[in-house]
């Protein structure tokens, strides 16, 4: 067995998987405790057939104090490894942690995709939980079971080498086993878990319109396109399944042939060169050793899923940032006071050459509340990021008053600008902390008047805890129309000077839209107000309406 | 959990008895074979030992591995397939449950998603792993003991007195440290949970620029989520190694009467080894069991919670008085049906209040208006009519309705997709709709015509061209009675026009209520239910 992949590759700079020497000195002890449970088995073989030639009861002793002390090693260093194991796996967690983190605020938000952002972060952390765990379910079995092949094959040579011969080659054929296991999950995985992806996403969507749903009579179909995604999560399913289900039905036929060969190759010399309790334990040991490592097709399994998720990994952390931080000027314009933007014959492209927005020339003047409408892909969220000083400019300029944007300290040019986009996280702490990171330091009273003015005063009229109430995960749940309410609230309490929306009604109805817009544009009265939007409707408050698909170079 | 298999999962979804039957049936000779090879592994042993000749014994025991081999990958066969036939099963019945049921007694929204999502896929490795663990653990202890009790009896008798310690000792384990474990595992969560809930906030944090701010929490959150996994997993590897030494402490002393009555040559070689090779079988079968429902925990939950959602009765104490009902033959197309309700109130549930108080009407084929203050039930009134909501007073016989509520469904997929939801119409019948809402042209300009996707919750279309959409899907649906809530409030004179003129056409074959503010649409009203507020009480049809 080679080490696997997933542990030895770089994924991104400061991400390097590697196998610790705890992870290693835990495969150690593993591999006692599995040689402790083959000898258990072979000694007792010995013992039972020794004491049936009845020899003095004395001379058993040495033999029945091994067999005890390789019953007790087992349970004993197994406690020892799972616990020196996980424990390294765990603080190894706690530094790819940290370092994914770090490595991921520099890509935020441009490289974290349009939409779904919650999502593929969801998908980090359960992908370095994933490359951990090949640690305590790769490394710490391999190792554990290559020890005790190796220590099986030379005790069994010193007794007949032909025996020792029979073991290496088992162990030496496991291998393949294995690597055909793993070829069949490896195939199988990405399939499946787009048919998994699939079934949730059906789900959700009938699950939250059951009463829709209903209402038009369309259950039925709702329960067929459930039915066409279950079925392919079953196709796939059952390839993965081949992988295990042929790994372990082969384990065990090679434990037939171990077995077997052995007996054929002592039976010569049972008597002669080899005693006959010895010949027992011999002829054991390839039965204990197909025993222990039956648990191996596990190994095939994690070794795939964990490699998935390093490659998934390194994609993404590996990318370069979407922004140049070689900006070193100080912001002129005066604080609070909204600048004029203006950009010139300005492009821009998430990725490649192609650009996917502009040429573009655009004025929004200070306090100018500005709506960018739109079909898919004319690049209006493409346009948003360079304006937040997410994404650099492939060409053309872009200015803050009369300053280049692109020139200023990155940290002070985004300070300009509140982002908020169509999924602003609540975390699970308090209203008042929620908020508060907007703008450290903030008094209550600010608080309190964001709220109002995001149009939540009946809502947080209701909070028993007022601004201590417990939001987010675990704590008091909000509407969706709630949720964008305590975004603006965030925004505005901010005080920068630009509020940048990105479809920030998205997931509300129509009426929770409208009502929301309505809100936004008659609060921010101190900021300019520039919003990307779908929909082409609820924008009366706005003094400028574009469709950005129309817009091109100005001719002046 | 307090059974280790509820069979309430057989009687409410029949189809679930397949696979457990074949995962049971599998484990049964599973555990046949097990005992079987001890005898052939013991043959082989003892022929070897008196050097006679093993091509016998090495058949059998090949023969015996080869079944094993069989049924091990067969059992992993079976055992996902069965695992997703359970789980998809019990989706479906869940997410039909929900379907069919009425507004006040599904679940809310989160709690369903959750449950219909994680809930019952976590129930996948319940039925792999863990079932087949129950029934060998079951099955192969019983079937070693009765073996053994065959062919040497001391020793059954001393695995049948140490057997039921496992269990016991693993309770006993459970019960000391399951307070600590629970709390435990309750500040677990939440430590774990903190880095999900910061990466997941990171966009945010990082507009704010406060990201950095977080790395130093991360590693101690991170530190302090690895310190308290440790004491919980200490306890469990611990518990863990006990039970395995019990057992092995219990088969050392099956060894050791062996190994004596062995020494005094009072027990052939062929006993005692069978007797060694077997008396283990009695013992790791439980422990599996204990391993895998670690594992399995969340599914039996889950289990346990879907088929609670399942075996709903929709009963709700205080809407005993009310009756609901529809004519039996409203399957059939656009037969005419009944629409009467008579003294019919309703009221949210937890609210004190009534919504609608005492309301009856008997609807005729043609076009009924409901106007009325807002707040005062229009809406409610219409979802009574469609069945999404249970009158809690009255009676209410309607047939089988297409509602176009105040925020009609539309998938994330093509225009078709979207018309079609709810009939089976062809593309003919498709575009004479699109025509007489006036958005044929609209359609026919798209990139791809009725091919074009529509985005999550159809997004590109503006509230007008929804609206004119959802009222063409009415048009094409065969119910005999069509619900219209606010059908033409975002429309433009022009289109609303054309669409008063298609609800107009569709009332001249069936019942067609519409709540609306136009006086466009009133105009054009057979009858006319006005609401008004409290005190309550109105409205017979009042011909217009």
């Amino acid at each position: 067995m080679t080490i696997p992949d997933a542990l030895t590759t770089e994924a991104g700079p400061g991400l390097r998987i590697r196998t610790s020497r705890a992870v290693f000195g835990a495969g150690l002890l593993g591999g006692i405790a599995t040689t402790s449970g083959i000898a258990l088995t072979a000694t007792s073989g010995w013992l039972i057939v020794r004491a049936s030639e009845r020899p003095p009861i004395l001379l058993l002793l040495t033999a029945i104090v091994a067999v005890r002390a390789f019953g007790m090693a087992r349970p004993v260093f197994r406690y020892w490894e799972r616990l020196r194991s996980h424990d390294a796996a765990l603080g190894d967690l706690a530094a790819r942690r940290t370092t994914a983190y770090r490595r991921l605020i520099p890509l935020t938000p441009a490289r974290l995709g349009r939409r779904g952002r919650a999502d593929l972060l969801t998908g980090v952390v359960d992908d370095l939980t994933d490359v951990v765990d090949a640690q305590v379910r790769v490394t710490v079995p391999i190792i554990s079971a290559l020890v005790a092949t190796v220590v099986a094959t030379i005790v069994l040579a010193l007794i007949s080498p032909v025996a020792g011969l029979i073991i290496a080659a088992m162990a030496t054929l496991i291998v393949p086993v294995l690597a055909l296991g793993w070829w069949l999950e490896t195939g199988s995985q990405q399939t499946l878990l787009r048919a998994r992806a699939e079934v949730a996403r059906v789900t959700a969507l009938v699950s939250g319109n059951a009463g829709e749903l209903q209402a038009i009579g369309a259950g039925d179909r709702a329960q067929s396109w459930l039915a066409a995604a279950h079925a392919e999560l079953c196709r796939a399913a059952r390839r993965q399944s081949h992988g295990r289900a042929a790994a372990t039905g082969l384990l065990l036929l090679l434990t037939a042939a171990g077995t077997i060969a052995m007996a054929v190759a002592v039976l010569p010399d049972v008597g002669s060169t080899i005693s006959t309790p010895v010949a027992a334990l011999l002829v054991l040991t390839p039965i204990a050793l197909g025993d222990a490592v039956s648990t191996l097709p596990d190994v095939a399994r994690a070794l795939a899923r964990s490699q998935a998720s390093a490659v998934r990994l390194r994609t993404l952390l590996g990318q370069p940032s979407a922004v140049s931080a070689t900006g070193t000027l100080s912001a002129q314009a005066t604080a609070g006071i909204p600048p004029d933007l203006s950009v010139r014959a300005l492009t821009a492209a998430w990725s490649g050459s192609t650009p996917q927005v502009g040429p573009l020339d655009l004025n929004v003047p200070g306090r100018t509340r500005l709506a960018i409408t739109g079909p898919n892909g004319c690049g209006k969220s493409t346009l948003l990021a360079v304006l937040a000083r997410a994404l650099d400019p492939s060409s053309g300029r872009y200015q803050l008053d009369d300053q280049d944007a692109l020139a200023i300290e990155l940290g002070q040019a985004r300070r300009t600008f509140a982002v908020l986009d169509d999924e602003p996280h609540l975390f699970a702490s308090t209203l008042r902390a929620n908020l508060g990171l907007a703008r450290p330091g903030s008094q209550d009273a600010d608080v309190l008047d964001a709220l109002d003015r995001a149009g939540l005063t009946q809502w947080f009229a209701e909070l028993k805890n007022g601004l201590d109430t417990i939001i987010g995960e675990g704590g008091r749940g909000v509407s969706g129309g709630e949720r964008a309410r305590l975004g603006l609230a965030r925004a505005l309490l901010s005080r920068r000077p630009v509020l940048l929306l990105d479809e920030p009604v998205a997931h509300l109805d129509h009426a929770t839209a409208d009502a929301v817009l309505g809100d936004l544009t008659r609060s921010a009265t101190e900021q300019s107000v520039i919003m990307v939007s779908h929909r082409r409707d609820g924008l009366a408050g706005f003094d400028r309406v574009i469709d950005l698909s129309q817009q091109t170079v100005d001719p002046h | 959990m307090s059974r280790p298999f509820d069979p309430r999962l057989l009687s409410q979804v029949p189809a679930t008895r397949w696979p457990v039957l074949a995962l049971g049936a599998i484990g049964v000779v599973q555990g046949l074979a097990t005992i079987a090879l001890a005898f052939a592994v013991t043959d082989l042993v003892v022929s070897v030992v008196e050097s006679r000749a093993v091509l016998t014994p090495g058949v059998w025991l090949a023969g015996l591995f080869a079944l094993r081999a069989l049924l091990a990958a067969a059992s992993e066969l079976v055992g996902s397939w069965a695992g997703l036939r359970v789980s998809t099963v019990l989706r479906e019945r869940l997410l039909g449950s929900w379907l069919t049921r009425d507004a006040d007694s599904r679940p809310e929204a989160g709690r369903a998603q959750a449950l219909a999502t994680q809930g019952t896929t976590s129930i996948e490795p319940y039925v792999a792993r863990y079932l087949p663990a129950l029934v060998s653990g079951a099955f192969l202890p019983l079937l070693a003991i009765v073996t053994l009790a065959f062919i040497d009896w001391p020793s059954a008798l001393i695995v049948t007195l140490t057997v039921p310690l496992l269990p016991v000792f693993a309770a006993l384990i459970g019960r000391t440290t399951q307070d600590s474990t629970q709390r435990r595992w309750r500040s677990l969560s939440a430590l774990s949970g903190h880095f999900l809930d910061v990466m997941r906030g990171l966009p945010t944090l990082a507009s704010y620029g406060r990201a950095e701010a977080q790395v130093d929490s991360i590693a101690t959150v991170s530190q302090r989520h690895q310190l308290a996994t440790m004491k919980t997993l200490r306890l469990a590897f611990m518990s863990s190694a006990a039970l395995e030494l019990l057992a092995t402490i219990s088969v050392a002393l099956v060894a050791v009467t062996v190994g004596l009555r062995l020494a005094y040559g009072i027990m052939p070689l062929s006993t005692a080894m069978l007797a060694i090779l077997l008396a283990p079988e009695a013992f790791w079968p439980i422990r599996r069991v204990g391993t895998e429902f670690h594992s399995a925990a969340d599914g039996a939950e889950a289990l346990n919670d879907v088929l609670a959602e399942i075996d709903h009765t929709v009963a709700r104490p205080n809407f005993a008085g009310a009756t609901v009902s529809a004519p039996d033959d409203d399957q059939t197309g656009v037969e005419p049906s009944p629409v009467v309700g008579k003294g019919i109130g309703y009221g949210f549930p937890g609210a004190g209040t009534q919504v609608l108080d005492d309301v009856s009407f008997d609807l005729p084929i043609g076009l009924t208006v409901i106007t009325g203050p807002s707040g005062v039930g229009k809406s409610t009134l219409l979802e009574l009519l469609a069945g999404l909501r249970r009158p809690s007073e009255g009676t209410l016989t309607a047939p089988r309705s297409h509602l176009v509520s105040q925020r009609p469904f539309l998938t994330p997929g093509t225009v078709r997709d979207n018309l079609t939801l709810g009939n089976d119409c062809d593309d003919d019948e498709v575009w004479q709709s699109l025509r007489l809402v006036g958005l044929d042209d609209m359609v026919i300009a798209l990139p791809d015509g009725l091919e074009t996707r529509l985005g999550d919750d159809g997004f590109g279309l503006s509230a007008g061209q929804r609206a004119r959409l959802t009222l063409a899907r009415a048009a094409l649906s065969s119910a005999p009675l069509l619900l219209l809530d606010e059908p033409t409030a975002h429309l433009d004179d022009e289109s609303a026009y054309l669409a008063h003129q298609l609800i107009q056409k569709l009332a001249e074959l069936r019942t067609v209520v519409a709540v609306t503010h136009r006086p466009e649409l009133l105009s054009l009203a057979d009858e006319h239910i006005h609401l008004t507020l409290r005190p309550a009480v109105n409205l017979a049809g009042v011909p217009s």
